[in-house]
């Protein structure tokens, strides 16, 4: 009896789930409510996880909850500890969802709401779920080793060197990235400059005070420090009105960009339980607390999508980044449906955690269903707003022209009418100067957000709270990324430098600190600058950079996984890890491919460069403008090396790859599976 | 009511794993130690140097 109600009970979940999904897709000529995305998002991640997840679990890796994990085997009570899966669940989410499932669906949302809502619905089931859930049970039977280890002992050492460069250098991308959306959600904004400036010494106020004043209480300080940071957000509005604090801080793009620069040296050379780990608490339960209020918001609100499922820009002419729905779709957004950095974090802090190995299941494929959810909600955000905002906040002056009246004109021209009154009562109700030229997604997102949270709580006399509220939100975790990764890129750089000169390998040496902290910070600071001095936003170069970047370490991590999957099953499974690589493989290729060989100018860094070249070369570049011009024909081949250099080293490994799948299919090759030996668990359910 | 409890258990034992103070309690559970100042400064240096060895996600 039991069986036959569940049956037609998930019956009934596909029944629903298809036709919420059919009617987000074959819906047309009018606006949707977004209720659908939730009911046919949802409803697909229940049936991925309970049945295909399940599958791959069962059938695939054969997960064995008599099989001692390596948190109950090398139990230490610190790295490893067995623990209870939902609080693993938590803490693995917390830990993969960053601003990139915010950020990506929100520019991708310049296609309209279908294309971006598909991928990242497909995208997540066949391939990120897969990916984080696979990974994450390689390292879990390998005694918790990173990817770069799993890489190098399962692929070869040419394989381990790659993975170890490509994390490198994708880190000075995604840091340049994040810096660049705070940069462009703060340029301007004397409320948003002060309540992010306030975070720092609230950081270090938690700081001191869990140092020396009340040890341990981190839950304690946690809920003081966001009081305080509240309290800025108040203190911020009045900031922004005094005209004498208004001007302090009231910052260019370069300006904040130098601070944002001076920063990341000074907080990733600082004690860690100074600035990094009290804001990290903060931004961690803040980030939780919002994405969980977003989504209660939602369902409340159930508001109407503003934008069409499809819009011109399918074409490639797109304001915000250029380039056709395929294949750059597919890198914008990425951590929403599938992430190479996610495969770090699955072979990092989480397979120490796993109590029983069918815990892998929920928290592998389960985390990432969730984290995709939260993309599915920024592409809510997005897209309630009226498309004529939306493009005026995201497109830059480069595009849409240098003042208000231009830019209204040229975006009520595409079909998405806007005019200039509506932009600047926008700006009023919100407590900004103007909403004009804010690329990078994070402003569009906050204003989605606001409008969804302000029509649930206090209407729109608090829109201009709940904007700066999510502004802090998006800023706040973007700033612990900055600190964390430059501190991460220093440790790695060191690592290789203390091969050529010993003591530059020292963590605690501070000729070699400093040294590592400036390198890796000029690095990713020079990209940045970058981005803030590009005439196109900066977004319309380093976003694709970063996406490609970021699915070229998904395919390294999928290789790693059919790898171990060829030497388990040999052919028979490999197409579960090959699906979704091969398509990365396609989409990746063809869109370094176009990024740096299109003809096109605003898509190809060659062709932008010529382009330039040519303006000096007629002379019709003014001599003010000369070194600027000249810097952006060198960025724009920069941009085309370093997009080279991630297609060269992801080839290498793909070949590498290759080379032992086929030594292995035809037998010349032995498949050594290098899993830990079996041993029985003893660790009793109640422990756990 | 039972399951309610159960969850609010759940997601205050979520909150102090986020917070490091799980991997505290067990510190000092494993080297059979009492809550100090100083304790927790010395579990801060080695919780804190693993942690952030790994890069945050985007």
């Amino acid at each position: 009896m039991n069986s036959i109600l569940g049956y037609l009970g998930w019956g009934a979940l596909s029944v629903l789930g298809a036709y919420a999904l059919a009617g987000i897709a074959l819906g047309r000529g009018e606006s949707i409510n977004s209720i659908w995305l939730v009911v046919a998002s949802a409803s697909i991640y229940i049936l991925g996880f309970r049945f295909y997840g399940k599958f791959i679990a069962a059938k695939v890796m054969a997960l064995n909850n008599d099989r001692a994990t390596p948190a109950e085997r090398l139990r230490d009570g610190h790295d490893f500890e067995p623990t209870n899966k939902w609080i693993v669940f938590g803490h693995h989410f917390a830990a993969i969802a960053g601003p990139g499932p915010l950020v990506g669906p929100t520019l991708a949302a310049q296609f309209g709401y279908l294309p971006g809502t598909l991928w990242i619905i497909i995208g997540a089931v066949l391939g990120g779920c897969v990916q984080d859930f696979v990974i994450l049970f390689c390292s879990m039977r390998r005694d918790g080793k990173s990817l770069g280890q799993m890489a190098k002992e399962e692929i070869g050492r040419v394989g381990g060197f790659t993975a170890l460069l490509t994390v490198l250098l994708i880190m000075i991308i995604l840091l340049a990235v994040v810096a660049l959306v705070v940069v462009n959600a703060l340029k301007g904004s004397p409320w948003g400059t002060f309540t992010i400036a306030a975070t720092m010494p609230i950081a270090v106020f938690m700081g001191l005070y869990l140092r020396y004043w009340r040890p341990g209480k981190v839950l304690e300080v946690s809920v003081i420090g966001f009081g305080l940071v509240v309290a800025s957000i108040f203190a911020g509005q009045w900031v922004s009105h005094s005209s004498t604090w208004a001007p302090w801080f009231t910052l260019s793009g370069i300006a904040l960009a130098f601070c944002v620069i001076i920063y990341g040296f000074f907080a990733s050379a600082l004690p860690v339980w100074l600035l990094l780990a009290p804001r990290d608490y903060l931004s961690t339960f803040v980030k939780l607390g919002v994405v969980l209020m977003l989504g209660v918001c939602i369902l409340f609100v159930r508001p109407e999508l503003q934008m069409p499922p499809f819009t011109r820009f399918i074409d490639g002419t797109g304001p915000i980044f250029a380039g056709k729905i395929f294949p750059f779709c597919f890198i914008t957004i990425a951590c929403g449906a599938i992430s190479g950095f996610h495969s770090l974090i699955s072979s990092g802090t989480t397979p120490k955690m796993i109590a029983k190995e069918w815990h892998a299941w929920p928290v592998g494929y389960g985390s990432m269903a969730l984290e995709s959810f939260v993309a599915i909600m920024a592409m809510i955000a997005a897209c309630v707003l009226e498309p004529g905002v939306y493009f005026a906040v995201n497109s830059p002056a480069g595009i849409v022209g240098a003042t208000a009246d231009q830019a209204v004109a040229t975006i009520s021209s595409w079909g998405f009418p806007v005019s200039a009154a509506t932009m600047a009562q926008l700006a009023t109700d919100v407590g900004e100067e103007s909403l004009f030229y804010r690329t990078g997604g994070a402003p569009s997102l906050a204003l989605g957000m606001a409008h969804i949270f302000a029509s649930s709580i206090g209407g729109k006399a608090i829109l201009g709270f709940w904007y700066h509220f999510a502004i802090m939100f998006e800023a706040l975790f973007i700033l612990t990324i900055i600190d964390a990764g430059t501190r991460v890129g220093r440790f790695m750089l060191q690592d290789l430098l203390g091969h050529v000169y010993k003591p530059l390998g020292r963590t605690g040496w501070m000729p070699g600190v400093i040294g590592a902290s400036a390198a890796v910070v000029l690095a990713w600071g020079y990209f940045l600058i970058q981005g803030v001095r590009d005439p196109l936003g900066g977004i319309n170069s380093l976003w694709p950079l970063f996406g490609i970047a970021n699915q070229l370490l998904a395919a390294i991590a999928l290789c790693v996984a059919t790898t171990i999957l060829i030497k388990m099953h040999g052919a028979r499974y490999m197409w579960i890890t090959c699906i979704p690589l091969s398509w990365l493989v396609v989409v990746c290729y063809t869109a370094a491919w176009q990024k740096i060989f299109s003809d096109l100018p605003r898509v190809g860094f060659l062709a932008q460069a010529r382009v330039l070249e040519q303006q000096i070369a007629a002379g019709t570049v003014p001599a003010a403008q000369m070194s600027a011009v000249q810097a952006q024909i060198f960025n724009n081949q920069l941009d085309a090396v370093v997009c080279g250099v991630f297609l060269v080293l992801v080839t290498t490994i793909l070949l590498d790859s290759v080379r032992l799948w086929y030594g292995i299919l035809s037998g010349s090759v032995e498949a050594h599976v290098t899993e830990t030996p079996f041993v029985l668990s003893r660790l009793k359910a109640e422990e756990i | 009511m039972r399951s309610l409890k159960r969850a609010a258990q759940l997601f205050l034992a979520l909150l102090r794993e986020l917070s490091d103070e799980n991997a505290y309690a067990r510190h000092l559970k494993v080297h059979n130690r009492t809550h100090s100042p100083e304790e927790w400064r010395h579990f801060c240096e080695h919780r804190l140097k693993a942690k952030y060895s790994n890069a945050k996600c985007c």
